[in-house]
Parts: C-alpha cells; sequence; structure tokens
C-alpha cells in the first residue's frame, strides 16, 4: 500500500518536472546561434524568403510565443519535423532511441558482469593480484576515452583480424531487417523469428558494446571495491565474523549491504550514456539518438534536439523512479 | 593437545574445570615506524566453567582487545605477540581459521554493545538468529527457524512470532539487546563475551537485560567473561572480578573479598567515582605522562596513583598474591581503614 502511494506521489511530480525541463532547454537552446531558416535555404536565399520561412514555422514572434505554440503541438504529441531527415521528430526518435537503448542497456549489462565481481574480489583479497588489477583497471577505465578504444578494437577486430563486422550501423545491409514493432533490433528480430537478423545485429553489437562495458566498467568497480571495503570492517560484518558465519555468507551479507551504491552508480552511467554514448554511436555510425541530437545542434535544427531533451528527460525520470522501487525491494529501512 | 592436559583434565561442564585459561598474554598494534602500542600485556586470567568473571576497565584498557583476541578477531594491524590462549582444553592460536569459525558463536559466544549498528538491516532477526543456528548445528531451515522462535520466547520478547519477523530498526534497543542475546545462546555456547554489552541501555532497561543474561548463563551451566566500565554492575553480577588497566591486571578476586577490601589504589578509585564519593574522587589524579612508565620499568598507574612512592617508578609491580586468591599488582596495596 506503501508503495503505491509512492508511486503515485512520484507520478504527481513528472508533469512539473517535465514542464520545467522542457522551459529551460527551449530557452537554453534559443540561446544557440543559428538562424535555421538560412541553413535550410542555403546561401542564396534572399531576405523575403527568409522571413517568408521564418513565419511558416512561426519563428518571427516572441520567444514567448514560440514556446506556447511548441507546447500547443506537443500536447498534441506533436514534436515538430527535422528540417534535416524531413521526418517528424517523433518517428526519427522512435528509431533512434531504442538503438541508443539497446547499446547502453547491453554495454552496462556487460560492465557490471566485469566491474562487481572484480570489485568483490579485489575488497576481498586485499593484498593478491586481483587487487592490483582492478587498481590499474580503474585508473586505465577513467583515463581511456571510449571513442578511441572503440577505433581500436575496430582496428584490431575488423581491419587486421577480420572477425567483426564493419563497424556500420547496427544490421547488415545485406540483411533484411525484421519488421518494426519495438525498433529494438534484438526484440524484434525475435517477434519476427528473423534468426538472419538477429545474428547480424548480435555481430554488429560485439564492438560498441564491449568497448563501452570496458569503459564504463571501471565506475562501478571502483563504487563495488569502495563500498565493500567499507562493509568489510563495518560492525555489522565483525559481528557476522563473530558469530561464526561461513566466509561465503559473510561475503554475501556485505554485499547485500553494499548493493544500494552499486545501484545508484549504475543508474547515474545510464542516465549519462543516453547522450554519452554519442562519440562511440558515431564511431559505429550507429545512428543513435545522441548522434541524432548532436547533428540538430550544429545544424541549428532545434526539434530534434528539444524532442531528445525530452525523450531524455522522461527517460531518467523512469529510470530514478525503478531506482527507487529497486531501493524499496532491497532496503527493508525504506519500506518500514 | 598432550600439552594442554597436563594442568587439569577437561570434563565438558564440570564445576571447577577451568574453561578459559589466559596466560602471559602480549598484543600489540603496530605503529608505522614508531614503537608499537601495547593493548594487552603480560595478562593472566582464567575463567572455571560455570563461573561469571568481570573485567572492569576505562575505555582504551584493553578489555575489547582482550576479547577479540580470544575470539581470534583482533581488527588490523593488532597482533598476538606472545602468550598462551587455552579454551575448553584447545590452544586457541594454534587453530586454523576454519576451526576458528567453527568455535565463535557455536562454543564461544559473543555478546556486542550497539546491537542496532551490529544487527544486518536487511534481514529479519529471527532470520538472523536462524542463520547463525544453522551455521553451526547440522540442522535444516525448519528446525532452525523454530530454534530461532524458542530463543525469542527465551530472551522475553513480546509477541515473539511478530518479532521473529522484525527488522533491528524496528526493535528497541533493549529488544535489540535481547535479540543479540539470543544469538549468542542459540547455539548454547560454553562461553559467553559479554562485550560492555549494556552500555547502550537506560538504566532499568540495562538491569532487566542483565537480570535475564545472568540467569540464560546459569541455566545453561555457561561460563561468562563479563567486561564493563561500570563497576557497579560486576558487584550482582559476577563470581569473580578483575580489574585491567593499560593492558595489565592490577587486581583480581572473589566479588565479595574486592568489594570488601580492595586494595589496589586504582580499585578504590574506581570504586569511589561510582560510590559518587568527593573527597575520594578529587584525589584522582590527571593522567600524566611518565617516561619511565613507558620504558615498562615504573608502575604503570604510578603517575595517577595517590600513594606514589620512590619504588613506584623504579621496579614494576608484579601481580601477587596477597589474600587468598587475592590478586593484587602494586607494591603498596591500600589497607581497609575500619
Amino acid at each position: 500500500m506503501r508503495i503505491l502511494r509512492y508511486i503515485g506521489r512520484r507520478f504527481l511530480f513528472i508533469g512539473p518536472q517535465l514542464f520545467g525541463i522542457i522551459l529551460v532547454s527551449f530557452l537554453l537552446v534559443k540561446l544557440i546561434p543559428g538562424d535555421p531558416a538560412v541553413m535550410m535555404l542555403g546561401p542564396f536565399a534572399t531576405e523575403q524568403q527568409i522571413a517568408m520561412l521564418n513565419t511558416e514555422m512561426g519563428l518571427d514572434g516572441t520567444i514567448i510565443d514560440q514556446f506556447g505554440i511548441y507546447l500547443q503541438n506537443l500536447v498534441q504529441g506533436d514534436l515538430g519535423t527535422s528540417w534535416q531527415t524531413t521526418k517528424p521528430v517523433f518517428d526519427d526518435l522512435a528509431i533512434r532511441f531504442p538503438a541508443t537503448l539497446e547499446l547502453i542497456t547491453l554495454s552496462l549489462l556487460l560492465a557490471l558482469l566485469i566491474g562487481i565481481p572484480l570489485g568483490v574480489a579485489a575488497a576481498y583479497f586485499k593484498r593478491s593480484i586481483v587487487k592490483k588489477f582492478s587498481d590499474y583497471y580503474g585508473l586505465l577505465a577513467g583515463s581511456l576515452p571510449d571513442f578511441w578504444l572503440g577505433l581500436i578494437l575496430i582496428y584490431l577486430f575488423y581491419t587486421v583480424m577480420q572477425v567483426a563486422p564493419p563497424p556500420l550501423g547496427r544490421i547488415d545491409f545485406a540483411v533484411l531487417p525484421p519488421a518494426p514493432v519495438t525498433n529494438f533490433l534484438i526484440i524484434d528480430s525475435l517477434i519476427a523469428g528473423n534468426w538472419q537478423a538477429l545474428w547480424s545485429t548480435l555481430g554488429h553489437l560485439v564492438l560498441p558494446v564491449v568497448t563501452l562495458a570496458v569503459i564504463n566498467a571501471g565506475p562501478i568497480l571502483k563504487m563495488t571495491q569502495a563500498t565493500m571495503e567499507r562493509m568489510l570492517e563495518s560492525d555489522l560484518i565483525r559481528y557476522a565474523e563473530m558469530c561464526g558465519l561461513p566466509k561465503q555468507v559473510v561475503i554475501r551479507k556485505a554485499f547485500r549491504n553494499s548493493l544500494p551504491s552499486i545501484v545508484t552508480i549504475v543508474s547515474v552511467l545510464y542516465g549519462f550514456l543516453i547522450g554519452g554514448a554519442v562519440l562511440v554511436e558515431i564511431v559505429f555510425s550507429w545512428g543513435g539518438a545522441g548522434q541524432y541530437a548532436v547533428q540538430g545542434v550544429l545544424n541549428a535544427d532545434i526539434n530534434p534536439v528539444l524532442g531528445f531533451v525530452l525523450f531524455s528527460a522522461i527517460l531518467s525520470l523512469v529510470i530514478y523512479l525503478v531506482v527507487d522501487l529497486i531501493y524499496f525491494a532491497i532496503d527493508p529501512r525504506i519500506r518500514g | 593437545m598432550a600439552a594442554v592436559e597436563t594442568t587439569v583434565a577437561p570434563q565438558a561442564g564440570a564445576p571447577g574445570v577451568t574453561m578459559l585459561d589466559i596466560a602471559g598474554l602480549n598484543v600489540s598494534y603496530p605503529v608505522y615506524e614508531e614503537e608499537s602500542v601495547r593493548a594487552v600485556s603480560d595478562l593472566d586470567l582464567s575463567v572455571r566453567s560455570g563461573e561469571i568473571v568481570g573485567l572492569v576497565g576505562e575505555s582504551g584498557s584493553g578489555k575489547t582487545t582482550l576479547a577479540r583476541a580470544v575470539m581470534g578477531l583482533l581488527t588490523q594491524p593488532g597482533r598476538i605477540d606472545s602468550g598462551s590462549i587455552q579454551f575448553d582444553g584447545k590452544d586457541m592460536r594454534a587453530l586454523s581459521e576454519n576451526q576458528l569459525r567453527a568455535i565463535r558463536g557455536r562454543d564461544i559466544a559473543m555478546v556486542i554493545p550497539n546491537p542496532r549498528s551490529e544487527l544486518d538491516p536487511l534481514v529479519p532477526v529471527g532470520k538472523q538468529i536462524a542463520a547463525v543456528a544453522r551455521a553451526h548445528l547440522d540442522i535444516g531451515r525448519a528446525e532452525a527457524d523454530r530454534m530461532a522462535l524458542d530463543m525469542l520466547k527465551a530472551v522475553h520478547i513480546p509477541d515473539p512470532t511478530r518479532r521473529f519477523r522484525a527488522f533491528p530498526h524496528e526493535l528497541s534497543g533493549g529488544m535489540a539487546q535481547r535479540v543479540v542475546m539470543a544469538i549468542s545462546l542459540v547455539c548454547s555456547p560454553k562461553f559467553v563475551i559479554s562485550d560492555d554489552a549494556t552500555s547502550g541501555l537506560d538504566v532499568t532497561v540495562q538491569a532487566q537485560v542483565l537480570d535475564l543474561l545472568r540467569t540464560l548463563v546459569r541455566e545453561h551451566d555457561t561460563s561468562m567473561l563479563f567486561i564493563t566500565r561500570d563497576v557497579g554492575i560486576t558487584a550482582h553480577f559476577c563470581d569473580r572480578v578483575a580489574v585491567i588497566y593499560r593492558g595489565e591486571i592490577v587486581e583480581f578476586a572473589k566479588t565479595t573479598d574486592f568489594f570488601e577490601n580492595p586494595q589496589h589504589p586504582y580499585s578504590v578509585m574506581l570504586l569511589a567515582a561510582f560510590a559518587h564519593n568527593p573527597t575520594l574522587r578529587n584525589k584522582w589524579h590527571k593522567p600524566l605522562a611518565s617516561t619511565e612508565a613507558e620504558a615498562g620499568r615504573a608502575c604503570l598507574y604510578a603517575p595517577r596513583c595517590v600513594h606514589r612512592e620512590d619504588e613506584c617508578d623504579e621496579r614494576h609491580p608484579d601481580l601477587r598474591e596477597l589474600g587468598t586468591r587475592h590478586l593484587v599488582r602494586c607494591h603498596f596495596p591500600v589497607e581497609r581503614v575500619a
């Protein structure tokens, strides 16, 4: 019951939160110099043509008028049109967001598989080689740029060894993509039973996922290690040892009590990677959401940028809600 | 093992048999690039089966270090330099980590002072009791749960079936302390170390919890080392009392002897402090730095002692027997003035 009330209260706040985010990002995007009409019409446009296009796009009014128009359209589910792709922003994002989410979700899962066991081992075996390795790994992962690692992996596995598919998008050009349902290619391939597409999708995912996972396992490893070290020294674990509980039980107890910090760092990374994976997306020509937004910013294409901000905001709110629910599940003190 | 049995042939449960025997124990904490800190020095202490021995001392006197040394769980970087710890005929220092783990919680149980930070916040208390039972006894989940529930009843927790599922933060301090007692007693240990167990509780709750602890310990014929800062508690609670000062036992006697005829100046001061006797208490000296004492030649208590003589600075007193089994570490023991 408590939890339902809690979720209800959270949903109440989503509206105002989103409004605030839209308002701020709208104003900020408007501050970027650049006239979309000039960009669209090219260098030979007359003043008259530019003025006409501005009126047509509703860009001649005050900034408040423009915001009003944007909100009106937004309420009807219209995020405007991107003049670069000439398609509605909503349709563009419906393809690109799943592309990014597929990439970063798998990357974070792999990063967890690397970071958590290493972090736990490094915290428990304080004078071992694992601890040394973890220290260097954390340092290296924190200092390497992800796109650079991506390029190295492409060079090694595509150019030299030729085992990876070319870094050009999410699926081979020669393979017929599955019918779009969710736009997550893995899920769609499974729905369609299209094994060839599934195989190709997974193949294309390997290198970018490894790239992002190797880099982002760094902070997960560090957080796991630091929290576990603190836990293993805590009164709680000392008492467990005094009670003569078996080693595995003690480690599990320490890990369970470290879990909230690990969940926190993963949620922060997830929110960050929606836009933060953009360089890796560019390296692998992924066609993801971050790439779409950056192109929008560079070309004074406002609608994609605002659409991206809105989607990311909603997604972040969802992530934080999920995280709170996880806290709820794993910590009785919050429930109580 | 052969060396052990030379003292007393161990007969489990038989009264008078030495359960814990600590001899010449030295524990120190190495300090980087400096001389290591001696936390327990040359300490002898024995507890017979079925006996409750009180260990009184101010904070920093080495009480907890001693308890942890017995459990084989000294905090880093502490280490045992020399001495022996015999428990129930076993040389604790010779045992492997796995053997020690089998003894902890099973044969020697610890009652700790801050139950709410030491119990697992994520696990219902009943399950925590059951987990200890399952770790040591060859029983199934259902049987362990039943034992845990029985223990909750035994420590007089109201509404035990409901409290079984409660989390530590949902319990009061006194109730959490009872849970810790339930955990320590669930495997019917031979020996309980209570480390300042009631210091966090209100005086009234403290009395209840202590009464209960003593009753349970007596019922199971368990021996106990009762570590406390409150010399007053030991009067009602213990068979014998040891006073520890800066890692040394300075007085060790039967409780009645100790309270009727305290002989070490420090013991007298401790008793005065608890008796709220201002005349005596005002004689209490502030600790002074004493290089002689640091060098190990002088009496460690000399810098604070009201009866200090020249000899105290020159020669470290040995623990000597003055009355019947009344041990005192002082050159000039206090005479009781009638």
